[in-house]
């Protein structure tokens, strides 16, 4: 097992921007809530907010990206070279921007073009010429330490050296005024643990981290392990007893090898909302006995959502490298449920350990340990993972279900297209779908059918889903009745449904699947980031997951939002599902995703075609090429997948899959899906590769999806 | 300003749904319509919608979120807020204890 190091660290906060100046704030403990004023409001006097102040306005840039940025480079100020990774997580990307221009009717494409979640993590990998792998993580207000825990995961399996990781969130109406409309905001200022207290200030912000296994000169401190756990409970809110805070605790001291009575100071989620804070005190208690000093800094920054477990890891390792545990501002008076006094002053005195607790909508639970550097020792490695077999899968294009759609392309019938929201919801109960809207339903489709075709009775453990765009119906209708009420009647169905881990939220309740929850959403390579996700958190264990790629098909916004979609291009939609684990046993084939960039290197091709094992071993092994051209990055797309033609020598045919799939960002969890489907019947019919039936026979058993364009990326299926 | 304050005044002319003039039955079958509605129960009709029996975390599945969105519809077409949960629990264990809830405190009511 590698040391993971926290070499650097950016932050921008309520509270200030840079280490010294958040160092300062927590010794003062003093409160940054104030009332909003970021956005006019059409009526009613502003609630109280965590806003940063003196960020610079200009350009079109939106204030997630700046945010962002200001964390990222107070991170790498120090480090000679671009890291190798980015893993970012944030639930707003550029919606503040896009509810104004959707306010103001704009229909042209290109102001939108910061909207997407990974917008964020892509500029951010511009401005530092990081061309490795970047990943975009969207778990609510566990986004930040799942992006964290992801990028530990990361590093200890040697796929990187050096990762940023962090979150972001900037504040905007969609969750301003989703909080208040979940009556989850506390008019008086936020004041966790106390019993008077109404609930959280809504705020935003920015932490980077600088991991690395390389040891620095002076390491901040070490970020010794994580956990990631979902309550398969409600979609907003949390287990009555914390049971997945519980888990996400235990897991995080089983990764680090430590016991309870190691931490010194836990920072707790504490968002000042009557259940959270009563769940995660039980889960508390049910820990440590007695617990260690705690406290939550959210009454002095307010719930900066995605970027609150970044923002809340650095004020960890704040607190192990200066001996301080922040106080607990805000609070005044004992809850006697939750037995739980927190700190009420800031306190100095030496920390060795500290747990970092954030909880987010979905029942997403992330702890973090962070303690000095090496102050303990390593606990034993976990058996490396080498690929997922796959047991099940399912997909949904405009044709309709997997039988559909395979139908389709053999008889070369047009599969592109939306599907009708009965066929998207068949065999889906209705009582669960009552308030889910088309990329929910579609998740949960998928989910049950992967998990069907695979005649297991074993349930799956963990849920992780990609998808470029999240839930636009929700989002939208949400804006719309915002706009049209004057601000007066948010949707909560749709705040809540709104969150891009909404679906896969749906699916763990489903399934009750109590592991990992990971939303990815990476633009077209959304899918491959969810998968990356699978394979670096079911390392060592025995236990199943899906893993899901969906988006739906929006008439307003998809035109407006996908660069490869225009006006003029007929909607479509869908997406795949894989039922998968780490024993060989009973699959139908494997996969494993060998190679992803985001930037576009001139070695990137020849990169890729080493992670496959060469060129000759290719041409052995691999019988069909599946490429994925987002009609955006054609001309980019097609270069590269000349060269690795030319590079390749491959003699296999090519298929552009999403003429038949049509455009939109998860196609290419269809493309896998195909692909896993001719593994197992051995065949790829005959009009897809336009000549006759391929039989898959002998060692020729390898189908590659590539995914080109902004990227490279390519998932690698093969018979067991 | 309180959100009471903030809505209050506009109530009384704001609402095409004001439910002044309604009797009891009309008000009952009118929020049975609006609660299948807004809440998309599935195969659930107006007619086997049961007015007594428990609404939240009965058989029908209404949970808090549901119950937001109640309130929200409450304060929109009756005019009435209720910002508390106290409140909340006592107007929302029926939909028999909605409507006599919405009666005695419609604007312009006499109760």
């Amino acid at each position: 097992m590698k040391r993971v190091y926290i070499a650097g660290a950016g932050i921008i906060s309520p509270l200030g921007r840079g280490l010294v100046a958040t160092e300062k704030a927590l010794r003062e403990n003093r409160s940054a809530v104030r009332p909003l004023d970021l956005f006019p409001l059409v009526q009613g006097r502003p609630l109280p907010a965590g806003q940063v102040s003196g960020l610079d306005e200009p350009g079109p840039l939106p204030r997630t990206h700046r945010l962002a940025c200001s964390a990222a480079l107070q991170a790498v100020a120090d480090f000679g070279k671009p890291p190798d990774a980015l893993i970012l997580g944030t639930t707003t990307g550029g919606i503040l921007t896009t509810e104004q221009l959707l306010r103001e009717q704009e229909q042209e494409k290109e102001p939108y073009r910061y909207h997407g979640l990974h917008t964020v993590a892509e500029y951010l990998a511009r401005e530092l010429a990081c061309t490795g792998p970047v990943l975009t993580v969207s778990t609510a207000c566990s986004s930040g330490a799942a992006a964290i825990t992801l990028a530990l995961e990361m590093l200890r399996s040697g796929r990187a050296k050096n990762i940023l990781a962090g979150g972001v969130d900037s504040l905007c109406r969609l969750t301003y005024f989703g909080f208040h409309s979940l009556q989850l905001v506390d008019k008086g200022g936020c004041r966790p643990l106390d019993v008077q207290r109404r609930g959280m200030a809504v705020a935003e912000g920015a932490a980077m981290l600088l991991l690395t296994t390389e040891k620095p000169a002076s390491p901040l401190a070490e970020l010794a392990g994580a956990g990631l756990t979902c309550d398969a409970h409600h979609p907003a809110a949390p287990h009555p007893e914390g049971r997945g805070a519980l888990l996400a605790m235990q897991a995080a001291l089983s990764g680090a090898g430590l016991d309870p009575d190691d931490i010194d100071y836990i920072n707790l989620h504490g968002t000042g909302t009557p259940e959270n804070d009563l769940a995660e005190a039980k889960a508390v208690h049910s820990l440590f006995t007695p617990p260690p000093p705690v406290s939550s800094i959210k009454g002095a920054t307010g719930h900066s959502l995605a970027a609150a477990g970044a923002i809340e890891a650095v004020v960890s390792a704040i607190a192990v490298a200066k001996g301080l545990m922040p106080a607990n501002t805000g609070f005044q008076e004992p809850d006697p449920a939750l037995d739980l006094v927190p700190l009420q002053e800031p306190a100095n005195r030496p920390t060795h350990a500290v747990l970092s607790n954030s909880f987010g909508f979905g029942g997403n639970n992330g702890s973090l340990i962070i303690t000095r550097p090496e102050k303990f020792p390593l606990p034993p490695d976990r058996r490396p993972g080498s690929g997922l077999a796959i047991f099940g899968c399912s997909c949904l294009t405009g044709a309709g279900d997997t039988g559909a759609t395979m139908t389709g392309i053999r008889s070369g019938i047009p599969i592109a297209g939306t599907a009708p929201i009965d066929t998207i919801s068949k065999d889906l109960p209705p009582g669960l779908i009552r308030r889910l809207k088309r990329l929910p339903r579609m998740a949960l489709s998928l989910a049950v059918s992967a998990h069907k075709d695979s005649g297991l009775k074993q349930k799956p453990m963990s849920v992780f889903m990609g998808t470029g765009w999240g839930a636009l119906s929700e989002t939208y209708d949400f804006l719309t009745r915002l706009g049209e009420s004057d601000e007066q009647f948010p949707s909560p169905t749709d705040f809540v449904g709104s969150v891009h881990n909404s679906p896969a939220s749906q699916a763990a309740i489903l399934f009750g699947a109590t592991g990992a929850n990971i939303t990815t959403s990476g633009g077209d390579y959304s899918f491959e980031q969810a998968l990356i996700s699978a394979d670096l958190l079911l390392r060592g264990t025995d236990k199943t997951a899906l893993v899901l790629g969906a988006d739906e098909g929006h008439a307003t916004l998809s035109p407006l939002l996908d660069a490869s979609i225009s006006p003029a291009t007929s909607l479509a939609d869908g997406g795949g599902g894989l039922y998968l684990g780490r024993l060989r046993e009973g699959s139908k084939c494997r996969v494993r995703v060998p190679f992803y960039q985001n930037g576009l290197t001139d070695d990137a091709v020849p990169a890729l075609i080493d992670s496959l094992g060469g060129q000759r071993k290719l041409q052995k092994e691999c019988a069909l090429v599946l490429a994925g051209i987002p009609a955006a990055t054609r001309e980019k797309g097609e270069r590269q997948l000349e060269r690795f033609m030319d590079l390749s020598a491959l003699p296999v045919p090519v298929v552009r899959y999403r003429q038949y799939t049509g455009e939109f960002t998860s196609a290419s969890a269809v493309a896998a899906v195909m692909a896993a489907s001719y593994l197992e019947t051995g065949l790829v019919p005959g009009a897809l590769v336009q000549g006759d039936d391929l039989i898959l026979a002998g060692k020729q058993n390898k189908i590659l999806v590539l995914g080109m364009g902004h990227g490279l990326s390519v998932m690698e299926f093969s018979r067991p | 300003m309180s959100v009471r304050e903030r809505y209050g005044h506009t109530t009384a002319t704001n609402h095409d749904n004001h439910s002044g003039s309604k009797n009891m039955n009309e008000l009952t079958e009118e929020l049975k319509a609006k609660l299948i509605d807004i809440l998309n129960l599935p195969d659930v009709t107006p007619n086997d919608f049961d007015e007594h029996a428990q609404l939240v975390g009965g058989e029908l599945g209404i949970d808090s979120i549901d119950v937001l969105e109640m309130v929200v519809m409450v304060e929109k077409d009756y005019g009435i807020i209720i910002n508390s949960q106290e409140v909340g629990e006592k107007v929302f264990s029926s939909l028999a204890a909605l409507a006599h809830y919405i009666k005695e405190n419609q604007p312009g009511s006499s109760s």
